[in-house]
Formats: C-alpha cells, sequence, structure tokens
C-alpha cells in the first residue's frame, strides 16, 4: 500500500469536502427544518471539515463557503456579509492592530522582558505566567475578546524575544505553546468567574428561569475546584501535546534583566502606547459601569496610536494578514448566526437531548454536556450557543433527573472552556490564531484534546465538587 | 485523514442523523375534517426595535425567527421553522402574524395577540390557514415565554415552552357534479 502524495493527499481532501457538501444538500431535508437551514447546514460543515482536512486554508474555505451560500439563493447577500459591520469582529482586527503597535514601539519587548526576568528559567515557566496572569485580571474585565487584546501583544513578545518566529519551523513551537496557552488560559479563566466573559451573566439570566439563583460569590467557589485544576494541569498537558523545543532556560532570568537595563528609560513611542492602553484596559474593565461600546474603545486606542505616529500608515498596509483574518472571521461569524436564526441550531439541540430521555440522571448528565460541547463546532460565538440551547439542555437534564444546579453550572463553564474547540470558536481566540505560529491542523488537534482534557477535569473534578457545594 | 478531521466526520454525521431520526406518530398534515392537538416548544431569536413614549410606556417592532419543535403522538409534524412579526406595547398588549414554514416549504399563517412580549408573558396563536397539505387549516394555540433577553445592540433571544394547541383540516368538498 502506498502513502499517498501531499498533492494526491490534497486532492483527495478536496473530493472528500466536495463529497459531503453534495451528500448532505441532497439527503432528503429532515421534517421540521426548511431546505435553507439544511442547505445552509450542508455548506458550512463542509467549510470547517474542508479546513480540518486542509483541503483549503480557513480563508479560502470561508470565501468559497460565502460564495456558495449567497449564490445559490440559500441566504441573503444582506445576511452573509452581515459579519463584516459586526462589533466583536471589528474588537478582533482592532486589537490586533494596536497589538503591533505595542511591539513596535518597544514596550511590548519590555513587558516580555519584565515576565522573563520573572518566569523565564523555562517555557513552562512562561506558560504558567500567562496562565495565572490572565485568572488574576479576568474578573475585572467583562470580555474575553478585549482580554485577548491585552494578553495578546505580551504572549507575542514574549515569543518574539525569545527568538520564535512563525516563518522558522525550529523556533515556532515556542511561539506556538505560547500562543495556545493564551487562547487556552482565556477559556479555563472565563470559566473560573461570572464577570470574566459577558456570556455568564447571559447564562445565569437563562438559569434563573429554572428557579436557581447564581451570583458572584457562588460561581466563583462551584468553579473554584475545576477550573482551578484546569488552570494548574494545562500549561503541562498543552506541553505535553504540543512540546515547545526550548525547556530549560535558566540563563534567561538574568539576560533578561540585563537586556532591560540595556533598553534605558521609556522612549516617546512607549510612553504614548502605555497610555493609550491603560486608557483602553480602563474602558474596558469600565465599559459596563459607563455604558462603552467595546469596539469603540478600541478605536479610539488605535486612533491615537495613529494620530501620534506611533503607528503610520505604512505599518498598517503591511497587515495582509489582519485583513485574511477579518474576512475569515466575518464570513463564519455570519454564517454561524444564519444557522441559528434559521433555527437549525436550536432544533438540532433539541432532538439531540431530547433523545436521551428515559435514561438513567448520571448517563443523561454525561451525554448532554459532552453533546453541549460538540454543538460548538458550529458555532463561532459563545454568547449565540448559550441563548440557543443552554435553556434546552438544562430543561431536558431536570427532566432526565439531574439535579438542576449540577446540569446548569457544567453547562454554564463548558460554555466558556469549550471555546478552542476550533480556532474560531471564541472571537478571543481570533487574535492568537492570526499570529501564524500554529498551522490550521494543529489548532484543531490541539483544540480538540485540549477541550477533551478540560471536559474530563470538569466532569470528574467538577462533579463530586459540585454535588457537595450546591444545592 | 486525522483523527480530529474522522471526529468532525462523525460529528456532521451525528447532526445529520439527529435531523433524520425517523418520526414517531403520524406526521405531516391531518385528514380532511380531522383535528389534531400538538405541543411543544419554540426557540427563537431576533431583533426589538423599542420606541420610548411616556414615562412607563414603551413600544416596539419584533421580528422573531427560530425553529419550533413538536413532541406527542398526533402532533402536526416533528417541526417548522417559526418566523413572526409583531408590535408589543407595555399598556395594550402585544400583536402580530407567524408563519411556520415545513421542510417542503408548506406554510400554517397564525394572528398572535396576547401580553407584552417579555419573560413570562402568555401569547394566544389563531391557525388561519396555510399553504400546500395546510391550505385551509384553521385552530388555535397558546405559549408561554420562559425567558426573554434583549441585547444593548437589539437582538433578542428567547424560548417558549407550553405551546400547546389544535388544528383541524377543512372537510373536503364533494366534487362537483
Amino acid at each position: 500500500m502506498t502513502v499517498p502524495g501531499p498533492d494526491r493527499r490534497k486532492l483527495l481532501s478536496r473530493v472528500a469536502t466536495f463529497a459531503l457538501a453534495v451528500g448532505l444538500w441532497f439527503t432528503p431535508i429532515p421534517s421540521g427544518l426548511t431546505s435553507q437551514a439544511w442547505h445552509l447546514f450542508a455548506i458550512f460543515a463542509a467549510a470547517i471539515f474542508s479546513v480540518i482536512v486542509a483541503a483549503f486554508p480557513l480563508l479560502t474555505a470561508a470565501m468559497l463557503a460565502a460564495a456558495a451560500a449567497v449564490l445559490t439563493g440559500t441566504i441573503a447577500p444582506a445576511k452573509a456579509f452581515a459579519g463584516f459591520a459586526n462589533g466583536s469582529v471589528l474588537l478582533v482586527v482592532v486589537a490586533f492592530l494596536v497589538a503591533r503597535g505595542v511591539v513596535k514601539c518597544g514596550l511590548g519587548r519590555r513587558i516580555s522582558l519584565l515576565v522573563v526576568s520573572a518566569f523565564g528559567r523555562s517555557s513552562l515557566g512562561l506558560a504558567y505566567s500567562i496562565f495565572l496572569t490572565d485568572a488574576a485580571i479576568a474578573p475585572a474585565f467583562p470580555s474575553n475578546t478585549a482580554r485577548s487584546g491585552v494578553l495578546f501583544p505580551i504572549v507575542l513578545s514574549i515569543a518574539q524575544g525569545a527568538g520564535s518566529t512563525p516563518e522558522d519551523e525550529k523556533t515556532r513551537r515556542l511561539g506556538g505553546y505560547l500562543m495556545f496557552c493564551g487562547m487556552a488560559s482565556l477559556a479555563v479563566s472565563s470559566a473560573l468567574w461570572l464577570t470574566a466573559t459577558s456570556t455568564n451573566p447571559i447564562g445565569v439570566e437563562i438559569v434563573e428561569q429554572f428557579g436557581l439563583k447564581i451570583n458572584f460569590g457562588s460561581w466563583l467557589i462551584a468553579a473554584s475546584v475545576p477550573a482551578l485544576a484546569a488552570v494548574l494541569l494545562l500549561p503541562l498537558v498543552l506541553y505535553r501535546l504540543f512540546p515547545p523545543g526550548v525547556s530549560a532556560t535558566p540563563g534567561a532570568p538574568a539576560a533578561a534583566r540585563e537586556a532591560l537595563r540595556s533598553m534605558g528609560p521609556l522612549t516617546r513611542d512607549e510612553k504614548v502606547v502605555a497610555v493609550a492602553f491603560v486608557l483602553m484596559v480602563a474602558g474596558w474593565v469600565m465599559a459596563g459601569t459607563l455604558k462603552l461600546d467595546l469596539t469603540a474603545v478600541a478605536f479610539g486606542g488605535f486612533g491615537a496610536l495613529l494620530a501620534t505616529s506611533v503607528l503610520t500608515l505604512d505599518d498598517i498596509t503591511h497587515e495582509g494578514g489582519t485583513l485574511a483574518t477579518y474576512l475569515w472571521l466575518a464570513v463564519l461569524f455570519a454564517m454561524s448566526g444564519q444557522l441559528n436564526e434559521l433555527g437549525f441550531m436550536s432544533y438540532v439541540g433539541g432532538r439531540l437531548s431530547s433523545a436521551l430521555e428515559g435514561i438513567s440522571w448520571p448517563a443523561a448528565y454525561v451525554a448532554l454536556v459532552v453533546l453541549y460541547v460538540l454543538m460548538h463546532y458550529l458555532f463561532v460565538s459563545q454568547s449565540s450557543q448559550v441563548l440557543a440551547l443552554l435553556g434546552v439542555f438544562v430543561e431536558v437534564g431536570m427532566r432526565a433527573g439531574v439535579p438542576a444546579p449540577l446540569i446548569a453550572f457544567a453547562l454554564l463553564f463548558a460554555s466558556s472552556y469549550f471555546s478552542t474547540i476550533t480556532p474560531q470558536g471564541g472571537s478571543q481566540n481570533v487574535i492568537f490564531v492570526g499570529s501564524g505560529y500554529l498551522r490550521q491542523a494543529e489548532l484543531y488537534r490541539l483544540g480538540a484534546l485540549t477541550t477533551a482534557f478540560c471536559l474530563v477535569v470538569f466532569l470528574l473534578l467538577g462533579t463530586p465538587w459540585l454535588l457537595l457545594v450546591v444545592r | 485523514m486525522t483523527a480530529v478531521a474522522l471526529s468532525w466526520l462523525v460529528v456532521s454525521l451525528l447532526f445529520a442523523a439527529a435531523c433524520s431520526r425517523p418520526a414517531t406518530g403520524p406526521d405531516g398534515a391531518p385528514a380532511p375534517g380531522e383535528t389534531r392537538t400538538f405541543e411543544g416548544t419554540w426557540s427563537a431569536s431576533g431583533t426589538r426595535y423599542t420606541l420610548q413614549l411616556e414615562p412607563g410606556h414603551k413600544t416596539s417592532i419584533l421580528r422573531l425567527t427560530g425553529s419550533l419543535l413538536l413532541t406527542g403522538q398526533r402532533r402536526l409534524g416533528v417541526g417548522f421553522q417559526g418566523e413572526a412579526i409583531g408590535i408589543s406595547d407595555s399598556q395594550t398588549g402585544g400583536v402580530g402574524h407567524a408563519v411556520w414554514t415545513d421542510e417542503r416549504g408548506d406554510k400554517v399563517f397564525s394572528e398572535l395577540k396576547g401580553q407584552p412580549l417579555g419573560t413570562g408573558s402568555h401569547i394566544v396563536g389563531t391557525i388561519t390557514g396555510g399553504t400546500g397539505r395546510y391550505a385551509g387549516v384553521t385552530g388555535e394555540y397558546e405559549l408561554r415565554w420562559q425567558y426573554v433577553i434583549d441585547s444593548d445592540d437589539g437582538t433578542i433571544s428567547g424560548r417558549a415552552v407550553g405551546l400547546k394547541g389544535r388544528v383541524t383540516a377543512p372537510v373536503a368538498k364533494a366534487p362537483a357534479r
């Protein structure tokens, strides 16, 4: 038996993608769905499948899917392109550009040297510094996308400071490891704190209709054991799953301190970026209280960097990767939203969960949580899934006899940690994905394994803990 | 093919299988003159544009779409895509129209009336007819919004439970002589 070469493998992947799309498209439309919803599912499923099997890059798959959806009359152009005006999508793009400013002026390098001087004895130490910093600042940030805009420039600077570049296969792995640590950290820190993402309060509002009252303290108690266990274990697990190539760097802290000394005092550009960054962070933290729009805050910071010439138009013209990210994210965001609007998500969720009726409650509990996590393959927004499916799954769980607080908390936590299952599973991922340090196949593999690990931790540690502390 | 690719293929097929699982009961339109009862849920999302009137009084235009899933042995199909538009007034209540569309593109039309849209509100629908296999059907139904969540950007999501109703097919006319 001969192993197919790269070209032949790509051709086979493309044929498989086309076969999946055509096969689903011409499958008889299930009772209760419209042809529109079913055909959009066929296009969306094939697009994601094509990326996973490396038939096409994400951008290519998204562009072909958008064209197919509109040209076949499956969805209207205005619906297909609505993602280009979505606030969350724009926030990712602008945060990306601001991060470039942080790196360009040298402030990123200075911060990274500070981090390395404290934690830089090993790449594992750097990973823990990312997780612990994020876990500490998370409760103050109501948006994990905004938090990714804070973490990313620091992670990027650490990677670059260690000599890791996306283009160099030898050094790329350290940057890739740290980037995925950033994504995984955002996922579990969002599960740890009620106020760490805008999705959590929405979920709490929904489960309130089932008689459950959850506040900041009760959430933290319920999440503490499984989420902290995940925070402590994930850097190690990712280290095994994606060895960074560099392990011990005992001389790095001293070298970093020396480099810091040689950098001298803050430059004018660094001061400008520091002030702009602090104001942006303050705006994001106070967004709820002051009714500030998160994206507008990011636009303000970006505008300030342009106005002060820290970033120039010439810098922006080199941001082709940001444009690519904007294009695929906007298209997938809109498509997933349309699948939801056409009733596909709640239909599948309702059908899958109702199929579990009649089995014992522990089995129903595990199956519901697993299905809920798997459903995130179809979503490009955590909030959308919570709004579409959380109520359905909680109700089915309660009907199956699962204690209401148990199923509610388990699904609420899953709504955060499932975000790494795909690169587009949460807008906070996208800025790390766009860095180019990780290949698409690596992102999907690490995403699936990280989510599976979190699922196991939250089921095995979280379930007994929840049964002990929540009533 | 990698394990992740295989998983994704399995997930896709799982979703497809979930959708195409054979339904129990006599799905589809009732026979001429037959009355069927149905129960179910409606998960919907959409938009709300609100006009603030005098203090304590506001009115809004709504558009909602989503999946309407029916249960029971004598239901009217497995489900529909439900779409509704309406006006909700905090003082006078809500009125609107709904269209349910099935997998064949056949539709059921209804008029809606009830409390202003919000968590716990009760809505009554009057089925006024349809197209295709639902042509001429009449009936009524009711539902209660288990929760309705408004976002700052005007989007709205909710889930209606306790959807109960009945529908009667028109009696077949005798062929003209």
